[in-house]
Formats: structure tokens, sequence, C-alpha cells
């Protein structure tokens, strides 16, 4: 990596030497056990989630083989089980939802003007418990025991009566490991981007990916409490026989759907919104103006955020609810296609008015719009219930939200990656291989799930490991695989793309693109500290708006990691904080919580051992050093002047 | 690069600060409302689960025993106002009674866990018995664990305020206090569920 | 030898055979018809912005601000008004769907198993009802009602060239209907992920003119016909005593057991294993050998079985009628 550029013409030399000693991440490995710099801990989520990716590719890549032709036997349908259900776990949660995050972290307080998250540490320890969570399944699925019952692992099939062993369990915990860690930065994002924010960024100036990282905070936290407390459930009947799904006792199978989808829609809204937040952000730069309908644009994000929470039961349309209820939830469904749409027309209307450049980046944005508009078309069709009873559970549904989550997730995250790749490594990807890359994956893609929309309508179900020859699905099953090689084949362009550009790419300067946000105002990468001097804001687009000279405010402290707190509204300067720096104790605790969780799988003493050692480590983690005094301290408003002590 | 014009300097703002202008607070807050929403999960689930069913609790089942889990409700209804005391106190910067009301806290935190293990034997059933006692005792430990949380908090602040009481700790002693105000408020619902759901819903 | 497929339709929502299927087919129509035309005009709208010439030399001043306002708030009202009425077709085709037709229907109980449909015909006389296994008959333009539910995990059927699906779900009765407009054969299948062989849990639909159909129910309703010949009877003891009759049963024998398919009339079935193969000699002979070579994973267990008693049993089976 590049060593960091200094700051031209600063007013105070010397400046981002001091604050680079002390902000800087310790050398060598124990500097990657300690860190709690959320670049570095931003970078780890990405990278590990494109592992993740990669492996959950394979997976597909594999079940394509599988099905090119009818009763092929690359996998029997034990291991096929596996595979599907790997796939669509480590898609939603290893992956999707991790890189969503690790992106937000990332940019979040480069795009805000901070010098790092609110939770540094549990920043540092949120990841740890994801790569334990990652480790731990497949871990499982490597010794054949991988669960086996698909992602959504309905009851009674994944209960203790049908699925016996470990597998299942491994999977629940799995759940709970990468559900503490986006929680953890869920709270993490939300806390930055309303105390952090730069003097002068009042809330109708924050960028937009903030916005759309904050709402995807707080759905995580309402949504992410409704999986745990299903696995939780289901955890408990499969380990201590409890009988929450259990019919004879008193229990439902149907309690599991409708947990378990509390949570699932808003978790596809959660992946997809990032998804338009990095749209919305990268369009000026390739248009030359401002992304137009700032405020449509935020209001659609939130709306998008509340109304995914009132369509669960459209993934549930086959099972026995009354049909007033059905109703409401087919209206709602539909009608969320409103705040999606308008996100659409204020890009086109932005494309309209601008001045596009063909880079890369464009590319991919344009390439998801086109994909996303094929996947809302279906996905309105579907909020039909008879018309939904007839696909639900077939290659249509697998066609539907394949073109939704390429066209709102992996086309807006390759955007993502060509756009910001030289802000966070110094270098530019190559511009040849990223439209050898953008056409590859465009047509794959088309390639490969196109044709499932019509094996779901001949009757093609879901989940299956095999077909009859005389179904006739031989043809576009064949299609439909050789579509995914050549999706494999653009993700191999995209690695030799990132490994080759990491070492040869073009020196990309502070702002390679001429955008107008916060993070292009310091060097690439950025300094440990972000910025030396805190920015001030007047505008949407601060550095279009500043022209030659930004102004900034000086005055936190050197010797230590002090950041500025200001107010929620108006983002005025409010007061300072200290954060404790680097230290190893996140990754000790996030060791303890997997000893606790994973322990619980095979045995009822991870309980007391895990609670014990999590105990006394957390107690290290959070024991203070000596903190810096003199402080100043300003009691609450609430505290009469005469109780004030002298 | 673009030149800098510095236009403040905030050297002089306040270090320590109370209530939400504390970064610390918001973290507790974001637990708070993922605990609770979890908590409300599991009673929506109760309710679920009684609605499905046509005797609650399930024949053969004794409705659950209310001399123990209304002494523990009464505890933690009346260590409110020593709460709330022990933040005033706090907001005031006052050493030697944020340490009596902590340790105080402390007291009643062990207490209250203590009835809550004995809380269970007074649902007359068992995890394994039926859907209906396997939420019950679900919910009383899930709520259980907020609990040893606090338990474990409001001793290590007590220990941390006798051991190296600094000035920044104030705010996390008021904080603190207010999740304990919490982990009551949880319960108070929670508890009526639990008890009087089986006699009345 | 080329094993024949049993003749069906090819199982296909767009070729419906039943009153439900065909009035979410023209449905189907609307809506694929709707959603080109929206995408054709979005799509326009994204190349023409991409590519138009002339562009304004200030994107951000207010003129311009307030005409892409008006149209992008026309476009949504559009959207809007275009969502208001596929809601209110799609009401009104829910409606017509869950109604069943006021005409004497037919009720069948459905059992979803791992991996197998069980089908009763309940009658008001004990004698009289009917349990078979993965072939559910039907008259041709009566509605018959299904009552489902399943003893192990969530099944769904679906059969689309006549209805859309419904799960059987555990500790529920959930309950659809269909109709078939035309006499056929329609195949159907499992469409709710139920474990190792949810892929080979198909079942056939025959639909039948109402005098073919009494007179299937009538045939079914008689006790397992007589072995003709002495191999045939040989194969009935064979039945008994190697272990078949733990789980299949014939009425009118010793075998009652419920665990899997009723086998009374199990010669006159199209297809074996829930619609896998065509029920001939050479297929039946090679899952009763060994069912886990066909459906790896299914509850039946490979039998060992000489040649003779094979002979024997097939022989005995292929006269169940």
């Amino acid at each position: 990596m590049t060593a960091t550029a200094r700051v031209e013409t600063l007013v105070e030399p010397e400046l981002d030497l001091e604050l680079d000693a002390v902000w800087r991440n310790r050398p060598g490995f124990i500097g990657w056990l300690t860190t709690t710099d959320h670049k570095s801990i931003a970078k780890r989520y990405v990278a590990t989630a494109f592992i993740f990716f990669l492996l959950a590719g394979v997976e597909a890549a594999t079940m394509r083989a599988q099905l090119s032709r009818p009763e092929n036997g690359i996998l029997g349908p034990d291991r096929y089980n596996q595979f599907f259900t790997m796939h669509g776990t480590t898609m939603m949660f290893l992956f999707a939802v991790p890189v969503m995050i690790g992106v937000g972290l990332y940019l979040v307080p480069l795009l805000v003007g901070a010098r790092n998250v609110a939770f540094p540490r549990a920043n540092a320890m949120g990841y740890w418990v994801y790569l334990i969570g990652g480790v731990l399944i497949y871990g499982g699925f490597f010794v054949n025991s991988g669960p086996d019952a698909g992602w959504f692992a309905y009851t009674p099939l994944s209960g203790p009566e049908f699925s016996p062993g470990k597998r299942v369990d491994i999977w629940a915990q799995m759940i709970t490991f990468t559900e503490i860690a986006a929680l953890i930065a869920a709270v993490i994002i939300i806390t930055t981007a309303f105390r952090m924010r730069s003097p002068g960024m009042s809330l109708n100036r924050i960028p937009i990916m903030v916005w759309a990282s904050v709402v995807m905070s707080f759905m995580i936290i309402f949504a992410m409490p409704s999986v745990a407390t299903a696995s939780l459930f289901l955890a408990m009947d499969r380990l201590i026989s409890t009988h929450f799904f259990n019919a004879a006792e008193g229990g439902d199978a149907l309690l599991w759907q409708h947990l378990f989808w509390f949570f699932g829609h808003p978790e596809v809204y959660i992946m997809f919104l990032p998804g338009t937040g990095i749209i919305s952000s990268l369009l000026p730069s390739f248009t030359r103006r401002s992304v137009f309908g700032y405020p449509a644009l935020v209001l659609s994000i939130i709306a998008t955020g509340f109304i995914a929470f009132g369509l669960w039961v459209h993934h549930m349309f086959a099972t026995p609810l009354p049909q007033l209820g059905q109703s409401f939830f087919t209206a709602a469904s539909a009608l969320v296609a409103i705040p999606n749409g308008i996100q659409i027309f204020c890009w086109i209307a932005t494309i309209w008015t601008g001045r596009p450049i063909f880079r890369t980046p464009l590319l991919f944005a344009i390439g998801s719009i086109i994909i996303f508009v094929m996947g809302g078309m279906t996905g309105v069709m579907i909020a039909s219930v008879p018309f939904d009873l007839q696909v639900h559970d077939t290659y249509f549904i697998v066609a539907h939200f394949h073109y939704v989550i390429l066209g709102g997730v992996v086309f807006p995250l390759f955007a993502g990656m060509y756009y910001w790749f030289p802000k966070v490594t110094g270098r530019m990807l190559s511009e040849t291989a990223g439209k050898w890359n953008f056409w590859l994956m465009f047509i794959g893609v088309h390639a490969t799930f196109f044709p499932m929309h019509q094996l779901g309508m001949e009757g093609m179900p879901r989940r299956v490991y095999t077909y009859l020859e005389g179904t006739g699905w031989g043809d576009l099953n064949l299609v439909a695989s050789l579509g995914a090689l050549v999706i494999f084949s653009s993700v191999v362009v995209f690695l030799g793309n990132v490994i080759h550009s990491l070492r040869h790419g073009a020196i990309a300067g502070a702002n390679p693109w001429d955008a107008e946000s916060l993070e292009w105002a310091t060097t690439s990468p950025a300094p440990s500290y972000n910025f030396a001097n805190t920015p001030v804001v007047s505008g949407r687009a601060p550095l279009w708006e500043s022209g030659d000279e930004l102004p900034v405010m000086t005055g936190l402290a050197r010797d230590r990691q002090q950041v500025l707190l200001t107010t929620v509204l108006d983002a005025e300067p409010d007061s300072r904080h200290d954060h404790p720096g680097h230290t190893i104790w996140p990754f000790i605790v996030a060791l303890t919580i997997g000893i606790f969780f994973i322990t619980l799988i095979f045995s009822p003493w991870g309980l007391p051992i895990g609670t014990v050692l999590g105990f006394i480590a957390y107690a290290r983690y959070i024991w203070p050093k000596k903190s810096h005094e003199p402080a100043i301290v300003e009691l609450p408003r609430s505290v009469p002047a005469a109780e004030v002590p002298k | 690069m673009r030149r800098e014009r510095i236009v403040a300097d905030v050297s002089q703002l306040p270090t320590v600060v109370y209530g939400m202008r504390n970064l610390v607070s918001w973290g507790t807050t974001g637990f708070m409302i993922i605990e609770g929403f979890s908590l409300g999960l599991c009673a929506v689930t109760y309710v679920y689960l009684r609605k499905n069913t046509a005797v609650w609790p399930p024949h053969g089942t004794q409705l659950p025993q209310l001399l123990v889990p209304t002494i523990n409700l009464a505890v933690m209804v009346l260590s409110l106002p020593l709460a709330l005391w022990t933040k005033h106190r706090a907001e005031r910067m006052e050493r030697g009674a944020t340490r009596v009301g902590l340790v105080l806290s402390s007291i009643v935190a062990v207490v209250v866990f203590g009835l809550r293990l004995a809380e269970f034997a007074s649902l007359h059933t068992q995890w394994n018995s039926s859907a209906y006692g396997s939420i019950a005792w679900t919910i009383l430990g899930f709520q259980g664990t907020l609990i040893l949380i606090d338990m474990y908090d409001t001793i290590g602040i007590t220990a941390i305020m006798f051991l190296r009481p600094e000035s920044k700790w104030y705010p996390e002693v008021a904080d603190n206090a207010l999740y304990w105000i919490f982990t009551v408020a949880s319960w108070i619902p929670l508890y009526f569920l639990i008890y009087f759901g089986p006699r009345w819903l | 030898m080329i094993l024949q497929a049993p003749r069906y339709t090819q199982q296909s929502m767009v070729d419906p055979a039943g009153t439900k299927a065909a009035l979410v087919d023209h449905f189907w129509h609307f809506l694929i018809t709707t959603a080109s035309i929206v995408t054709a005009i979005v799509f326009i709208a994204l190349l023409i912005a991409l590519f138009k010439r002339h562009r304004p030399v200030e994107p951000e001043e207010p003129a311009v601000q307030r005409s892409l306002t008006r149209w992008v708030s026309a476009s949504v009202a559009v959207t809007l008004v275009i969502i208001v009425v596929f809601l209110f077709t799609d009401f009104r085709l829910g409606r017509a769907i869950a109604t069943v037709p006021n005409r004497t229907p037919l009720r069948v109980n459905v059992i979803g198993h791992q991996w197998w449909w069980e089908f009763q015909y309940p009658d008001s006389v004990p004698n009289n009802w009917i349990s078979t296994a993965n072939e559910l008959h039907i008259p041709v333009g009566r509605p018959v009602v299904l009552n489902m539910s399943s003893p192990d995990v969530i099944h769904s059927f679906w059969v689309p060239n006549l209805s859309g699906k419904k799960d059987l779900i555990p500790g529920h009765q959930t309950e659809t209907w269909i109709e078939a407009d035309s006499a056929g054969v329609y195949r159907g299948q499992c469409a709710e992920f139920c474990g190792l062989q949810h892929a080979k849990m198909a079942m056939l639909v025959i639909a039948e003119p109402e005098a073919k159909f009494d007179q299937w129910v009538l045939a079914s309703r008689a006790t397992a016909t007589e072995p003709a010949d002495s191999t045939a009877k040989a194969g009935g003891q064979v039945f008994l005593t190697a272990g078949c009759s733990v789980c299949h049963a014939i009425a009118g024998t010793a075998a009652g057991a419920t665990v899997g398919p009723n086998l009374t009339h199990f010669g006159s079935r199209h297809s074996i294993a829930a619609a896998t193969l065509p029920n001939n000699r050479g297929n039946l002979g090679g899952w009763i050998l060994d069912p886990q070579r066909i459906k790896p994973g299914a509850q039946m267990p490979p039998n060992g079985l000489d040649p003779d008693q094979l002979n024997a049993i097939l022989a005995y089976l292929e006269g169940l009628k």
C-alpha cells in the first residue's frame, strides 16, 4: 500500500505527523489484532464478505452443473441440499449484509467528516464475531455437517425430529454471530451519523449514502431480533426439547415462518437500500451535476425502510392465513414499488440533464437500473395472491429475486468498488478490464436467470436436486448453467483487475473523479485520522461549493484520539470525546462470545463457561485507562445552578 | 489539494457531558431498543401461542404461583427511587453519595437476580412440558439476562467509582441508572403477561 | 430398453386445463403486457437520457429542476394508477379463485408424507372409504375440495395446469379446490422443500368423465383382486412374509399397515414412486429390490428377494387391478 501522502499547504505544519503517530495502527500482526481504525475494520468486512461471495459462487456453479442435465449425478440429494442451503445462507448472511455494513463503516465517517466511528472497539469486536460465525458454518460444511434445511430452515423439517445431528444447530448459531455483528454495526452507524457530523452538515445536507446506511441500520435493529428470536427458539427446540414449533405440544410450525419472514423481508431491503445509496453517490461524478431530487430520494429511502416491515406475509401466501390479511400484504407489496420507482425516476432525471461520462462505475449503475427494473416488475406480479400461488416456490421466484438482488445489490456494489477503490487504495482499477467485467456480468445475469422465469411457469419447483427427463426442462436449465459460467468469468476478470491494480494501477490522487462529497477532500488512501482538521460544510456538495478553499475547525487534541461531537439536527459543535485507542480486548471478548455460543451447540456447559470468560474479558475491555485530566465538564441543564459543585 | 481556512477552534468544548450528549448513552439506548423489541417479540409469541390453542395453560398444568414473582416485582419497583436518586447524585458529581447509591444498587441487583432464579419454580411447569412452558421460561430467562447484565454493569461501575473515580464516569453512573429503570419497566408488562395471562387471556 | 414416461400433460401454468389456472393464465397475459410496456418506457427514457445530445448548460437552475419535478411527479402518478388498477383486478381474481363453485363438490383428503401423496375419498359408509396414493382421480367438470394435512413436515400440493398451490402444514388443516375442464392426466409436484426426496414427490391427477370416474370409485371400493395363478398367489405370500406388509396395506388381506402407500389397486396405477417412473415390470422390480438407487433417502429399504420371489411378487402386484 502507498504511504500516506502529506496534505499540501497545511495551516499548521507537522500536524499530520503528530496525528498519524496517535491514530495509526500498530505494526505487524499485533496491529492487525488491535486495530480500532474503522477503515481497517471496514476493509476486512468487505474482503471477508467477498471471500464468502466467491464460496457461494462456487456453490452456485456446482448446483448449476448438477441441474444442467436431467437426472445428473454430480450432487446427490443430501449434498445438493447442503449446497443450496449454504449458497443462500452465505449470500444472505455472510456476504450481502456484511459487505454493505463494511461499505457503510468505511464511508460514513469520511462522508460526514469524522475521524472514526462512534464506538471503535465495538466495531472491531463486531467483525471478529462475524468471522467466527462464518468459520463455524463453513467448518461444519467441510466435514459434511453443513446445514441442509434451506437458508430459511422451515420447521418442522429443521426441527429435532426431521433434521437430526448438529447441522441445523450450527446454522442457528451462525445466525446469532452474524446478527450480533450486524446489530453492533447498526448502532455504530446511527450514532456516528447523528453525533459526529462536520459542523454545518445539518440533516438536509447529509450525503444520501449516509441516509441509506442509517435507514439500513434502523432496519437491522428491528429486523435482526426477529430472526435471532426465531433461531433461539429453534435451537432450544432442538437442544433442550422446548415446543415452540411442535404442534403436538401447543407449538406451531407457522410461528417460525412469521418470525423468520418478519426479518427476512426487511433483510432484502437492508441489502438493497445501501445499493441505492451507492448509485446516488456516484451519479454526480459521472453526470457532472448533483443528483436530482434529494428530498424525494431521502424520503423514498425512509419510506421503503418502513414499508418493508409490512410485507412479510407475501412469503406465506400458500399457508392458511385469512384472505383479508393477505390483501393488505398484496397492497403493501405492490405499493413499495412507488418509493423504489421514485429513486429510479430521479436517477434518470439526473442523467437526462447531466453530461454522462461512460466509465465503469456508471456502466454498473446503468446495468443495475436495467436489471432491478425487470426484477421489480416480477415483484409486483408476485404481490398478487392468485398469481403467486402458481409461481411461489418455483424457478420464477428464483429468477425474480436474483434479478432484484443482482440489480439492487451486486451491480451497485461493483459500481461502488470501481468508484471507491481509488479512495481506499490510492490506485485506479483498469477501465478496460472494468468494461469486460461489466459486459460479461450483464450478459451472464440475463443468460442465467431470464430462462428461469419460463422454467417456473413450466412447473419447475425450487430446491430440487434433479428433475426427470420427461419434464422438458433440460434445455433451459442448460442455458442457465452456461450463463453461470459467464458470470463466473466476469468475477475472475474482477479479481484479476483488483490484484493487478493494487500494484500497477494508476495513482489516483485525492479526487480522481472530481467528486462533490467530503471523502474526496482527503488523501487517497485517507490518513489514519481521516481529516487533520474538521471540515465545515455549508451545502450538500461540499467540494463543489467550497471551491479552492475548504473551511475547517481546529482544536481537537493532538496527543490522543479525540473526536468532535455535534448536535443531531444542525451539527453544531457540542463536545469532544476521547477514544480509547487500539486494543486487543475486542478480539478477546469476541473469542469468548464464540466459545459461549459454539460450546452451547454441544453442551449446556457453554452457558456458565462462556458467561464467566465473557465477563472477565469484558471487564478488561471496559476498564478505563487513566483519562486525560482536567476534563471540562458540563452538567445537564436540568441541574439547577445552585447545585453545581464548585 | 485544497487549502484550508480555519474558521473556529473547538478546544474549549467540554469533554464530559451527560444524557444523550454523551456518546455512550447512544450505545446504551441502542441496546435497550434492541432488547426491548426482542422482549416484545417474545410477548407477541406468547399471545400467538395462546390464541393458537383452546386451553391455556394446557391440561394438567397449574396456574403460576404469585408470591415470589410479586415480591420480586415489588422490590424492583421500590428500587426505582434509589436509581433516580443515584442518577441525580451523579449528575451533581457528588462522589460520596454516588458511591453509596451504587453500592445499594448493586445489592438490589443481586437480590432481584436471586429472586428471579427462584421465580422459575413459581411457573409450575417445565420448559419442555409444552409450548406454554417453553415461552414462559424463555421470557423469564431472557428478561433475567437483562437483570444479570445490569448486575454486572452496576458492580463494575461501583468498583470503578471506588478505584478510579474520574469525572468521565459520572455520566456512566447516570446512564446505568437509566438502564435499571428500563430493566424494571420492561419487566412490568411481562409480569402481567406471564402471571396473569393464564388467568385473563 | 427405453422406458416410456407415463403419458401426461406437461406441467405448466400457461397451459390451463382447469378454471382456476385459466383465470390466472388470463391475468398473466395482462401482467406481462403491462410490465413489458412499462419496462420499455423506462428503458427508452434511460437510453435517451444517456445518449441525447442537447443538455442544459446549467442543469441545477430552478427552471430545469421544476421541469424535472413535474416529469418525475407525473411518472409517479402514472405508476400509482397502474398499481391501483392492478390491485383492483387482482382482488377480484382472488375472490373468484377462492370461491368453490356450488356444484356438489367431491371431497378428498390429502395427506402429505415424506415423499409420497396419500389420497383418501371419505364416505359416510365406512366400507366405501377409498385410500390410494400418488394418483388422484377426479371427475371432469366438477369441483374437488381437498382437505389437507401432513403428519411430518410441510409439503405443498401443486398441479399447475389446474390450480395454484396450497401448503400442507403439520398441526393445521388446509383446504383448496381444483376442477378440470377436460379429461386428461395432469402432473403435479410437491412445491415446498420437504427433505431429501422433495424433488421426486410428484403426483398424477387423472381427470375422467363422470361416468368413468364413478366406475373407478366402484372398482376402488372393492377389496383386492384375488391372485389369478399360482405365481401370483405365491407373490401374495412373499408380500406378507418378506416385510412389505409392515408398511403397506392391501384391502382384503392380512396386510393393513398405513406407513406407506396403500397398494390395493396398485396394478392399475400409471406410475410408481410418486410419479417418478412408469409402472411396468422392469421399473417395479428395480424399485422393490433397491428403492435407494432411484430415490436415495426414501423411507423404503432395499429388499433382498431372490429371483423367484421377485417374479412372484411382481406377478401379484400386477394383478392388483
